[in-house]
């Protein structure tokens, strides 16, 4: 198995600014990581990269400590899966997962052997002589990773390989992937811009902003502490605060929820705090302590529903909480929030 | 609506009997009996093809005319492929202007092109005194042909596929052999086969760059009309249609104009 | 394959399109200047003489306007007969699809000279056509189809409308079929989609059928010297009559210089009139 290490990775396209810039990340070995990002930010040219279909403008990509910028894409020994699968569509099911083991010169007898077994691993092996127009998009996704698994590549890379399935389709594939990611115990590096893909599914999150690293953690780490607006942003919703320091009480700042500390940064006199729309509870006015506001709207979507508040000083706030008392629009309700759910974010990178 | 449909499909069939009729009676002249070409015939018999294969002038014409065919199909399909390749996946911004450029001598009247070879070959000293001329005329007129079917399966073609096969270890040549090859067949198939009967038909540069003994069938034809009026053309008319049916005909059977249907 | 490696794809095409096609243009641009040869096929020296000897003579003059007329004639013919078939063909659901594809194909196969002969069958003084009306008691004397500029027209039509075809059918095959439902559903009457909707996105491929019929017909040798005789003659026969018969080549030239440049001309003045904004 393959420890991935990417040291200050760069790509330049011919007269543009960096798509990738000055990356770097190591993947311990047998980890699943995500690349999360908004489209244009230098996913796929990153996986590109790493499997050698685009050349490096600078930088390092070591596998094991092993040095891979120069070599060539057909021996980096690594399995891929496209987003739009790029099955062979001149080949059956069968033949498509022989290629990488015919290129490596195995005999027909094992080659036979491996291709079932990976069949089978997939869930197709009713379907070895298809052709890949014969089969649904998630039979063909599952061909993608059986051909990409079975030459046992040293990592496995998929650019948004859920992209074109439908949404039940989708979660279900997730968890097959996962799965099966767990069970050969393969570095794998996953692309998506679904962030709940990335958090479902993965050990670590990196969330990609304009070719750089704007954060990389374990997936709730990401989404509780993210480490700014935008990532925060990127992976759920969140009610941003501009609270002013209270010169009363030192180490705390003004919120609607009353004061909260914080670390007083070294200038400037307001902080920036994050919470989570389901951090806050919500009840009848009257129903106990808490901050008063009005619901403005309200939006159901069966097991939840999304409020938007206004407080008596016009700021807004976004709530998530399940149907259980239903509040209608221009109902005063009393909200509060356990102060340790408030996070403070550092500067913009 | 239904009446326009009718109309339309009537007006259709018209069109198609328009494009058949002298071919039709080509056909049927040649198995005329009488000395004299009318059509329908006075008569059924096999004589002129019997006169035909007496006849030397024409059996050479028809080798020649194979000769040059294959030889300049095979260098349109090698240079034409090669250039499609560049065109689809290469070419950038200057797709347009390869795009003009490859199908040119389409475009521009044959028989200038004919007269300006003509001209070209003499200043080099080469003139027509071998059929190098000659084949580079009919590799020049065919090679549109096999571009533009070439570079229409290209199109079709995933530039993922080949990333696939070069994941899973796949070196240059054998991506070419075992993907590319396979999925661009129909059109390269196709630009072979309309090369082939292009070149096959090609008039006006035979002509002007024939050498002794090297005209081909279309000018042997041709000269044999301007004195004679005998059903014997129409046998070998009749014969070279056969032929080149038959060669379409059985590259289809043998190679496969189809892929596996996917 | 590398980047930097590519072009090496386009080397050969590139050669043979530069010594073959490019430099022979510039040389028989040359060549129509040349003094006419005795003996030789040209002598030394440059002159305007052969260009002097064409636009002064009305022969030469009309006998470019008239292949013009063929041109544009034939041109106009194979658009009117292609068109619906064209848009027949391109229905996918069509019955016998293959068969009436072969058909319009099958002219390819057979080939000009057989394909111009075919039609000497039928269009001379006692070919099938008059010979059938006569019987039918429709005219007494034979019509004159051949030898003239109707037959030539007639035979040449037929000879290029694959041509127009093919082109206008793969145009139409690339139209997006929902276009037509959409402008269905919006009130449009099965003409007016034709007429605003279908026509204008079939142009690229009515543009390039034309062109590529026009440049053909123009400069077409076998068919107008088959059908025309020694009565009416296309500039192209004149040209090679020139080139082989009276070993005349810097005039042959000039006079194959000049129709192309009328020719080239003609087709620039109708890509521009038809010249398509959204292109
Ligand atoms: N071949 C190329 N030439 C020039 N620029 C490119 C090329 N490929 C990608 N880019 C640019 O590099 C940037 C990153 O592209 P990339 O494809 O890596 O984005 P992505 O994160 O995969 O986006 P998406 O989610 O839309 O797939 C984009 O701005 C893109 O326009
Ligand atoms: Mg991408």
């Amino acid at each position: 198995m393959t420890e991935v290490r990417l040291n200050r990775l760069t790509k330049i396209y011919a007269g543009g600014k960096p798509a990738v810039d000055s990356i770097s990340l190591t993947i311990p070995t047998g980890q699943f990581v995500s690349l999360l990002g908004p489209s244009g930010c230098g996913k796929t040219t990153t996986l590109k990269m790493l499997a050698g279909f685009e050349e490096v403008t600078r930088g390092e990509i070591a596998f094991d400590g092993q040095d891979m910028v120069r070599v060539p894409a057909e021996d980096r020994d690594i399995g891929m899966v496209f987003q739009n699968y790029a099955l062979f569509p001149h080949m059956t099911v069968f033949q498509n997962l022989a290629f990488g083991l015919e290129m490596r010169r195995i005999g027909k007898a094992e080659i036979a052997r491996r291709v079932g077994e990976t069949l089978e691993m997939v869930q197709l092996s009713h379907l070895a002589d298809r052709y890949p127009a014969q089969l649904s998009g998630g039979q063909q996704q599952r061909v993608a990773i059986g051909r990409a698994l079975v030459i046992e590549p040293r990592i496995l890379l998929l650019d948004e390989p859920l992209a074109n399935l439908d949404a039940k389709l989708r979660e279900e594939m997730r968890v097959f992937i996962r799965d099966l990611q767990k069970r050969v115990g393969i570095t794998t590096i996953y692309v998506t811009h679904d962030q709940a893909e990335a958090m479902t599914m993965s050990d670590l999150v990196v969330v990609m902003f304009d070719g750089r690293i704007a954060q990389a953690g374990a997936p709730a780490e990401i989404y509780e502490r993210p480490k700014s607006a935008t990532v925060a942003g990127f992976v759920g919703q969140v009610n941003l605060i501009e609270a002013a320091l209270d010169p009363a009480s030192p180490g705390a700042a003004k919120t609607p929820f009353g004061p909260v500390p914080v670390q007083v940064p070294p200038v400037g006199d307001s902080v920036t705090l994050a919470l989570r729309p389901e951090a806050i509870d919500i009840a009848p006015a009257g129903a106990g302590p808490g901050t008063a506001a009005t619901v403005e709207s309200l939006q159901y979507s069966g097991a939840i529903v999304d409020y938007v508040l206004r407080f008596a000083d016009g700021s807004r706030a976004s709530v998530k909480t399940i149907p259980r008392h239903r509040f209608e629009t221009g109902q005063e309700v009393s909200l509060s929030v356990d102060p340790a759910r408030f996070w403070q974010l550092g500067r913009e990178y | 609506m239904i009446m326009g449909r009718t109309v339309l499909n009537l007006y259709c069939l018209l069109v198609y009997a328009f494009l058949l009729a002298p071919i039709f009676v080509v056909v049927g002249a040649s198995f005329n009996a009488g000395e004299f070409l009318t059509f329908p015939p006075q008569g059924l018999s096999f004589r002129w093809y019997v006169t035909f294969f007496h006849n030397e002038v024409f059996l050479r014409a028809i080798v020649t005319s194979l000769w040059i065919a294959s030889v300049a199909t095979v260098f349109s399909v090698v240079i034409g492929t090669m250039a499609a390749i560049y065109y689809v996946h290469f070419a950038g911004r200057r797709k347009e202007m390869i795009r003009v450029a490859a199908l040119s001598p389409l475009l521009l009247p044959e028989i200038l092109t004919a007269i300006a070879l003509l001209f070209f070959l003499y200043d080099i000293g080469i003139g027509t005194k071998t059929m190098f001329g000659l084949l580079v005329g009919h590799v020049l007129l065919t090679l549109p042909f096999v571009f533009m079917n070439v570079s229409a399966s290209l199109e079709g073609y995933d530039t993922d596929w080949s990333m696939a096969a070069r994941s899973l270890g796949a070196r240059p040549f054998t991506r070419f052999r075992r993907i590319v090859l396979p999925l661009i067949k129909p059109g390269l198939i196709g630009g072979a086969l309309f090369s082939f009967v292009i070149s096959f038909d090609v008039f006006t540069i035979s002509l002007l760059l024939k050498s002794i003994g090297t005209a081909t069938l279309p000018i042997q034809l041709f000269d044999y009309l301007k004195t004679n009026y005998t059903p014997e053309a129409a046998a070998v008319s009749t014969l070279s249609i056969v032929a080149t049916v038959s060669v379409v005909v059985i590259v289809e059977k043998v190679v496969g104009l189809k892929v596996h249907k996917f | 394959m590398r980047q930097r490696y590519a072009f090496l794809l386009l080397l050969p095409a590139g050669i043979l399109l530069t010594v073959f096609l490019a430099i022979p243009y510039v040389s028989v641009f040359l060549s129509a200047f040349r003094v006419p040869g005795e003996g030789t096929p040209y002598g030394d020296g440059y002159t305007l003489g052969n260009f002097a000897r064409i636009f002064t003579d009305w022969f030469y003059i009309g006998q470019a306007l008239n292949t013009m007329l063929i041109g544009a004639v034939t041109t106009l013919a194979t658009l009117i007969i292609g068109l619906p078939v064209a848009f027949q063909l391109a229905r996918p659901e069509l019955r016998l699809r293959g068969l009436f594809y072969g058909i319009v194909l099958s002219p390819l196969l057979v080939g000009i000279v057989i394909r111009s002969y075919g039609w000497t069958i039928l269009l001379g003084n006692n070919g099938v056509i008059n010979r059938t009306l006569r019987g039918w008691g429709w005219i007494d004397g034979p019509m004159p189809l051949m030898y003239n500029t109707l037959g030539i027209v007639i035979a040449l039509t037929h000879v290029f409308l694959p041509f127009m075809i093919l082109p206008i059918m793969s145009a139409v095959q690339g139209i997006d079929p929902s276009v037509a439902s959409a402008a269905r559903s919006l009130g449009a009457r099965r003409l007016s989609v034709i007429r605003r909707i279908l026509l204008p996105l079939a142009m690229p491929g009515i543009q390039s059928g034309c062109i590529l019929v026009f440049v053909l017909a123009l400069s077409s040798y076998v068919t107008p010297a088959l059908i025309g005789g020694l009565r009416v003659k296309t500039t192209a026969v004149t040209v090679v009559d020139a080139m082989i018969d009276t070993f005349q080549w810097p005039f042959g030239a000039a006079l194959a210089l000049t129709l192309s440049v009328l020719g080239g001309a003609s087709v620039l003045l109708f890509a521009r009139a038809t010249r398509m904004k959204w292109k």
